[in-house]
């Protein structure tokens, strides 16, 4: 009865699958896959990922956690875990594919591509993200979207730390002035701690 | 303070994350890759399962297996013969003669072995 047995995992914690999940039980993982896959869908597409490279870098990620299930301790959310997949293996298809190199020449050179904020209309963060520099954006969304320190972020972007931090705090203060328009004032991105 | 308000906010934000529209097609594609790589480990496995029954079988008739239990064979005809009246030595003779006059069977038999340590080795790696 595979019904009854989706239903049964339908209702078991995460932790509970995978521990099935472990065991080989696909059906348990695809529960996961279920409950989860927007989630790490989006945070690929949040870091600039067009929505078919998203699906394959978000399904690889679900593939690579099955196989390392056994190392996921559940000390964090299973959703955390499998984004942080996500994102570092998409952040070396842009190192494979040279498209790091451009993105950051592009920071270099301005971030020519910022749009200014539309203060009448009721800002969302997918919105607020497309006000961001492609780096920028790449560098809050895997801070924040997908869990990473900032050294962590560095390692993966292969970028040096400071330049990340500074990334990180100018997407900060551009997403805030687009979110909270009223609040103003200058963000130190507390978040990493190195 | 407020600072780290708005990053608490950015995390809530972020996640937020809505449910995809194709989110049902999704998991079908995860769930078609794992099995997909599922069968093509069985096979794998299976199939190194089969290649070493088949070098294990040939190496124990490279080795002479065969010879041996002819010789043994004819041990026991010899034993057997000095012993003529004792029944159940001429029975055990003739059952080890007709197996290493039968070198055919042994390589059915050993193919079957072969044939059955390959299933059972993609049942188990099913199963596990």
């Amino acid at each position: 009865m595979p019904g009854a047995r989706h239903s049964r995992f339908a209702s078991l914690h995460d932790v509970e699958l995978c521990s099935y999940s472990a065991t080989g039980e696909r059906r348990a993982f695809g529960e996961l896959v279920r409950r989860h896959g927007s989630a790490v869908r989006g945070v690929l597409r949040r870091m600039g990922a067009q929505p078919a490279e998203a699906d394959d870098v978000a399904q690889d990620a679900f593939l690579i956690a099955f196989e390392r299930i056994a190392e996921f301790r559940g000390e964090g959310a299973f959703a955390g875990w499998v984004k942080k997949i996500a994102a570092r293996l998409y952040l070396r298809r842009l190192h494979r594919d040279r498209k790091m190199g451009a993105l950051t020449a592009e920071a270099i050179e301005g971030e020519s591509e910022v749009r200014p904020p539309d203060a009448d209309a009721a800002i969302d963060l997918e919105e607020a993200l497309k006000g961001l520099g492609k780096v920028e954006r790449l560098c809050v969304t895997i801070c924040f979207g997908a869990g990473l320190s900032h050294s962590e972020a560095a390692e993966a972007l292969n970028l040096p730390l400071g330049t990340v931090k500074s990334h990180v705090k100018r997407g900060l203060e551009k997403l805030r002035t687009r979110l909270e328009p009223d609040a103003g004032g200058l963000l130190e991105g507390r978040r990493g701690h190195g | 303070m407020v600072e780290l308000g708005f990053e608490r906010r950015l995390e809530r934000l972020f996640g937020e994350s809505p449910e995809l529209s194709d989110a049902e097609s999704f998991v079908e594609h995860v769930q078609r890759r794992l099995d997909a790589g599922w069968t093509a480990r069985r096979w794998l496995i299976g199939t190194a399962g089969v290649i070493g029954g088949v070098i294990c079988a040939s190496q124990l008739m490279v080795s002479n297996v065969l010879q041996r239990v002819e010789t043994v064979g004819a041990s026991a005809r010899l034993f057997s013969s000095s012993f003529s009246g004792l029944n159940h030595f001429s029975f055990g003779s003739d059952w080890v003669a007709t197996i290493s006059s039968g070198g055919g069977a042994v390589w059915v038999a050993a193919g079957l072995a072969v044939v059955m340590m390959g299933y059972v080795l993609t049942r188990v790696i099913g199963e596990i």
